[in-house]
């Protein structure tokens, strides 16, 4: 029954109707909950791709998540989890050819809705740096680094808000980009970062220390570059709390 | 298996289904409601909700209403999910919990529906098998709620009531009795839903009756040109299920009831005036149940 309601052909999706008794044929009610399972599975997908639904209108991305369903049905009842291989999965699919982005766009808002799905942390528990001179650095968690070749953030805040101007003034040629992300109290927080930011804050997130850290920013750049980028970029960031040394 | 003893018990009064749209101005207002219910699969990964739900919980009793067990699923219950309910259940002290009669889960695939069983002794060893595995890992007893049906199987050799009344019996879990899908399921097969209602009164033990659930539902044309009724939680209590609702009042007695509203969500205002519908017939049930007593 279960290969029936995920099945996208008509053959596939029939059963003997000898199983069944009842009022109506057994279609019928195969239908039914034919239609609640995939319904609820793209409503489930549509909650984590808000923007990748605006973007492509609720009948197309239906088609999509659809046809997601069926390649992938979920393995655990928490839907909220649901989703995770649809980025890849539309990337390239039929139809969106003008949207190159759309699998990276995609990949953006699941690990935005991932984040929503945190705590945050309380001040003391994400990474800290201790510097010379005695300043130490307290990182927020969770702090993730996102890359991309699109502007996603921007894609995403646009198609969001509706804003079709912001949307038009998008440069939308391939180069890097870098976000942090994190999440507060309040709710997933992004901005835009160098690429080396993105190095060092990736280096901090997997525990190295102060010089290792520095040192992956530095790559191809140069340590004298380093101190200006990260006191405009990282010091004055939402993520990090700048503790003083203590006084004597 | 008895329910455990809760920091907020169950009153027999009227509830809400508590969705998440509706956690800011729950949190902020604390809105009259004699007591929550929530989905706890809607909890198990979403770390922000549950704190938010946490917070909620000091002011409300909660019942925790899960769709995923899949009590039905022949190759039994996945323990993985046993487990994130059963933390759940530590953290928030529900004063109930309970699932469907129905199963969800097949080759390692969920498929987000009550899917249907045949009514027969080997699905009925697996259900009890399944519930007794569910109560045994919580510590506590679990009521099994009748679902919404749209199609039957052939081999069905045992009624529904008759069914679950067996599952309550040999299991000792209890019943939610979903009146609004005993009118859906009674309505599809084009039965007399009072009759079938008369029916299981006549084979469930009063006494194994937890929870009473009601719920709007939509109807839709089949391509036959027939009429369906679909159990989507997304209407007003219609008039046949409110006298359902009377009939299984003056059957089993005043019994905790709520108001389940999933689809087309409305104002938590909507919410609480169905519920305060509810809560009338509840009152006129205690009168009369007081009035039998003396």
């Amino acid at each position: 029954m279960a290969a029936a309601l995920l099945a996208a052909d008509a053959a596939g999706q029939a059963m003997p109707e000898a199983l069944f008794s009842g009022a109506h044929a057994g279609a019928v009610g195969l239908r039914v909950h034919r239609n609640t399972v995939l319904g609820a599975l793209a409503n489930a997908l549509r909650l984590g791709f808000p923007a990748v639904d605006k973007l492509v209108g609720e009948a197309f991305f239906d088609r999509m998540a659809v046809e997601f369903a069926r390649a992938q049905p979920p393995r655990a009842p928490q839907l909220d989890e649901y989703g995770q291989g649809l980025p890849n999965f539309i990337a390239g699919f039929p139809g969106t050819e003008a949207l190159p982005y759309l699998g990276e766009l995609a990949q953006f808002e699941w690990q935005f809705a991932d984040l929503a799905r945190c705590c945050a942390a309380p001040d003391s528990s994400g990474p800290s740096l201790q510097l010379e001179g005695g300043v130490r650095l307290h990182f927020a968690a969770p702090l993730r680094i996102h890359a991309a070749r699109y502007p996603v953030e921007q894609l995403r805040a646009a198609i969001l808000a509706e804003d079709a101007i912001a949307l038009a003034g998008i440069d939308l040629a391939p180069r890097d980009h870098h976000y942090a992300m994190w999440r507060t109290e309040y709710g997933v927080n992004v901005r835009t970062i160098s690429a080396a930011s993105a190095r060092f804050l990736t280096a901090v997130c997997a525990g190295a220390d102060a010089m290792a850290a520095l040192g992956a920013a530095a790559e191809g750049l140069g340590e004298a570059a380093i101190a200006p980028i990260l006191a405009q970029e990282i010091v004055p960031a939402g993520f990090v709390r700048v503790e003083a040394p203590h006084g004597g | 298996m008895s329910p455990v003893a809760s920091v907020h018990p169950i009153p027999a009064r009227a509830g809400i289904g508590l969705r998440l749209p509706h956690h800011a101005l729950v949190l902020a207002e604390h809105p009259a409601a004699a007591w929550l219910e929530v989905h706890p699969e809607n909890y198990m990964s979403d770390l922000h909700s549950l704190a938010e739900l946490e917070r909620i919980r000091a002011h409300y009793p909660l019942s925790l209403h899960a769709v995923g067990l899949s009590l039905g699923s022949a190759q039994g219950v996945d323990a993985s999910h046993i487990e994130r309910l059963r933390r759940l259940v530590e953290r928030l002290e529900p004063a109930l919990v309970s699932d469907h009669l129905s199963w969800s889960t097949a080759g390692g695939q969920y498929l987000p529906d009550l899917l249907p069983l045949p009514y027969t002794e080997e699905a009925l060893h697996i259900v009890c098998r399944n519930v007794a595995q569910v109560q045994e890992a919580l510590g506590r007893q679990i009521l099994v709620e009748n679902p919404s049906t749209y199609l039957r199987f052939a081999a069905s050799a045992i009624p529904e009531a008759e069914f679950l009344a067996a599952v309550a019996e040999r299991s000792g879990c209890g019943v939610l009795f979903d009146v609004n899908n005993i009118y859906v399921s009674a309505s599809n097969q084009h039965f007399d839903a009072r009759a079938v209602l008369g029916e299981w009164c006549r084979a469930l033990d009063a006494r194994t009756v937890g929870e009473i659930h009601l719920a709007g539902h939509a109807v839709v044309e089949t391509a036959a040109g027939d009429e369906l009724r679909i159990d989507d939680h997304g209407d007003h209590v219609c008039k046949p299920v409110w006298a359902l609702y009377e009939q299984a009042l003056a059957h089993f007695g005043p019994r905790p009831t709520l108001l389940e509203w999933d689809t087309r969500l409305p104002p938590f205002g909507v919410l609480q005036a169905e519920a305060a519908l509810a809560q009338t017939r509840l009152d006129s049930a205690q009168q009369q149940s007081y009035a039998r007593a003396v």
